[in-house]
């Protein structure tokens, strides 16, 4: 299995009774923050990456999110430039992975065409290339697209991008949405004809079945708690693989856990159970369910499934106030000694067959020394563990760079071909 | 108002070169009236309904909000789509003349670019607080961003009253529930295509081609869309009249039922 860090850019001192004041998106008074801790959110998130990449991960993951309080990262292309080029210059060979620019929200997919090129370029050929359809209050409210476009306009941009990427002459392009008179970009990306693809989704069939029907991975973050939905999910997917005859190659599933190693399963509680806390109260169960279902964004099946069977949001609706216990047996986290840790991951990937970890190892107000222990203990006695889950089916991972392992869906390479 | 329940006619006309079904409802008998209903679909209310005793109402469904069809919505990319959607719609009616036409809320604007590209197209129309200006001291209040907690006293005067607690009183077998709540959003999803993220595309600089006489209802405590925008309308379209309702928010027809029939009876009646 591919192992990788993942890492947001919170606001780490929130006050205590935010969560009953304020919502974490949209609305969040700025005046709340001090310079100097931005800064910091900044500076320890790339320097928790770079200690990762430097301690045998396999990639290093982030997110888009803009006017918001619990992810710092209105482009996500930002933080990859600078981890591309820091990885490049200490010879590390890890996959730099936005997960990533939504292509629901932005008006100028050609920039993000470049920006990723750009970051292929600088790193030499290591990007996965992270394509969200994108969060309704981030789209719509943050970036004006009114919500009733989000998934046409996703479905218009991408093959743009893609044949940005790879198409040898220029060209114009009449979209629906965006018009360009030629798009001829300099740089191409390095791998070609384009990077791994990758998108987010949160369990809705239609993106699962788009990510099948064109050879992208999948990914799932776990947040709103594996012990309620990752069977659901997964399941969901693999049906869907299964119906369209597709083989269940894990490669192409990633999962995202937040992950909190310690030396025992009592100290890890100690040491990271407020942190865990924050994240979620102050975080994600701040963003209130109109912000994650603006009228329009959903197509009307899916808002009667919802309705009828709100399963897939898991402890979604407790959030806010959840106490540490409620978040640990929900799974919306996995916290415990090296060992607990180890086992429960390798459980949920060969379960649920998933061949890309992604463990999100700061959280919520973790300061930097707290975070850089929990990379080394992981590094040391985690990561060598899930390496070797999936070692023994022998598939070829076509949704990783090749330069770094991966062997590229090409026309004359197919799926079907090498399973 | 009417005691019985007049029967609604579902008539299914094809616009836009066979790409879209625009469902019209028909109710009651007399001359032809049009209703543009708002942003959350259309509703047969009392307000309707007594109308329905005096005119033949023709209800189109905004594109996307008819039950079975909801993709229909994107066929439909912007206001000027919808526009020719709708005139193309009127035409085909074959309704023997130019009907009035009354919209409320979303239903207004549309009535008012209605009125605006095709200056012949209606008789008289009545405009209940139309959306579709914008000044930056007055902005409207964001009702499809809203918690549905927010939605009473965002559209009423006095959210407690019956009027309020009506609208908001959802079926009692869930599965009814289900498809209103779900029909309800996916309405205002739809009608937001041409509203997000601000509900302005430029009828300030069209009003003035609005040669119908036209009559301007608006709650005096309009939480939604201000009443400021009353005069704007007013001094914009040449033959009108404005008509302020007090102790009305942005229903006036729900909140103020009488008041505002009796507002647009005699409009009709001149």
């Amino acid at each position: 299995m591919k192992v990788s860090m993942f890492s947001q850019v919170p606001y780490r001192r929130l006050p205590d009774d935010f969560e009953q004041r304020y919502e974490s998106v949209v609305t969040t008074p700025w005046d709340l923050t001090e310079p100097e801790e931005v800064h910091a959110s900044y500076r320890d998130a790339l320097d928790q990456l770079m200690a990762a990449a430097r301690s045998g991960f396999d990639g290093v993951a982030f997110t888009e999110h803009a006017q918001s309080s619990y992810d710092m990262a209105p482009n996500p292309s930002l933080l990859g430039s600078a981890l591309a080029y820091a990885t490049d210059a200490e010879g590390l060979d890890v996959a730099i992975y936005p997960m990533g620019r939504s292509l629901g929200k932005t008006r100028e997919p050609v920039r993000v065409a470049e920006e990723y090129a750009m970051i292929d370029a600088i790193s030499n050929g290591r990007l996965m290339a992270g394509f969200p359809v994108g969060l309704p209050y981030d789209a719509s409210l943050n970036n004006g697209v009114p919500p009733m476009e989000l998934r046409g306009r996703f479905e218009e941009n991408l093959p743009l991008i893609r044949r940005a990427w790879s198409e040898p002459h220029p060209f114009p392009f009449n979209g629906t949405h965006v018009q360009y008179p030629s798009v001829n970009i300099w740089p191409r990306p390095i791998q070609q004809p384009h990077p791994p693809v990758w998108i987010t989704g949160i369990g809705n069939p239609a993106t699962m079945q788009y990510c099948l029907e064109h050879g992208y991975g999948f990914n799932y973050f776990g947040w709103f708690g594996a012990t309620l939905t990752s069977r659901r999910i997964f399941d969901r997917f693999w049906e869907i693989a299964d119906q369209m005859g597709q083989p269940r190659n894990p490669y192409r599933m990633g999962y995202m856990s937040v992950v909190c190693v310690g030396e025992t399963d009592a100290e890890a509680e100690a040491e990271y159970g407020d942190h865990v806390r924050y994240f979620f109260n102050k975080g994600l169960g701040s963003i209130p369910l109109e912000r994650l279902a603006l009228p329009g964004s959903i197509g009307l099946p899916g808002l009667r499934a919802i309705l009828t069977d709100p399963g897939d949001f898991g402890l979604y609706f407790q959030m806010r106030t959840a106490t540490f216990p409620e978040l640990a047996e929900a799974g919306c986290a996995i916290v415990g000694s090296p060992d607990t840790v180890a086992e429960r991951l390798i459980e949920i990937a060969t379960e649920f067959g998933i061949g890309q970890m992604l463990a999100m190892l700061q959280v919520g107000s973790m300061g930097r020394e707290l975070t850089m222990k929990n990379v080394a203990l992981f590094a040391e006695h985690v990561l060598p563990r899930l390496k070797e889950v999936h070692r023994e089916e022998d598939w070829d991972n076509h949704w990783w760079p090749e330069r770094l392992g991966g062997v590229p869906l090409t026309p004359e390479r197919t799926m079907e071909a090498t399973a | 108002m009417s005691a019985t329940t007049p029967t609604i006619e579902d008539r299914a006309v094809d616009v836009w070169d066979g790409r879209v079904t625009l469902h019209v409802k028909v109710m009651g008998s007399g001359p032809p009236l049009l209703y543009l209903h708002p942003a959350a679909g259309l509703a047969f209310d009392p307000f309707l309904h007594t109308l329905a005793e005096r005119f033949t109402i023709y209800a189109p469904e905004c594109p996307g909000t008819s039950p079975g069809d909801p993709h229909a919505i994107h066929q439909v990319d912007d206001v000027s789509d919808l526009v020719l959607i709708y005139e193309e719609a009127i035409r085909k009616l074959d309704l023997g003349g130019p009907p009035i036409a009354v919209g409320q809320s979303f239903g207004g604007m549309l009535t008012a670019e209605l009125a605006a590209h095709f200056p012949g197209l209606f008789a008289k129309i009545v405009l209940l607080g139309p959306i579709g200006l914008w000044r930056a001291e007055a902005p409207l209040a964001n009702w499809i961003a809203a918690p549905p907690t927010d939605l009473p006293a965002m559209l009423f005067h006095d959210p407690s009253g019956p009027a309020a607690q009506a609208m908001f009183t959802l079926p009692e077998d869930p599965e009814q529930a289900v498809a209103a709540q779900a029909g309800l959003v996916w309405a205002l999803g739809c009608t937001g295509k041409f509203c997000w993220p601000i509900p302005e595309r430029g009828l300030h600089k069209r009003l003035h081609r609005i040669t119908a006489p036209a009559l301007i209802v608006w709650g005096e405590q309009d939480n939604l869309n201000p009443v400021v925008y009353a005069e704007e309308f007013g001094r914009a379209i040449a033959n009108s009249r404005v008509e302020i309702v007090p102790d009305c928010g942005h229903i006036p027809q729900v909140e103020q039922a009488e008041t505002t029939l009796k507002l647009v009876n005699d409009f009709l009646l001149e």
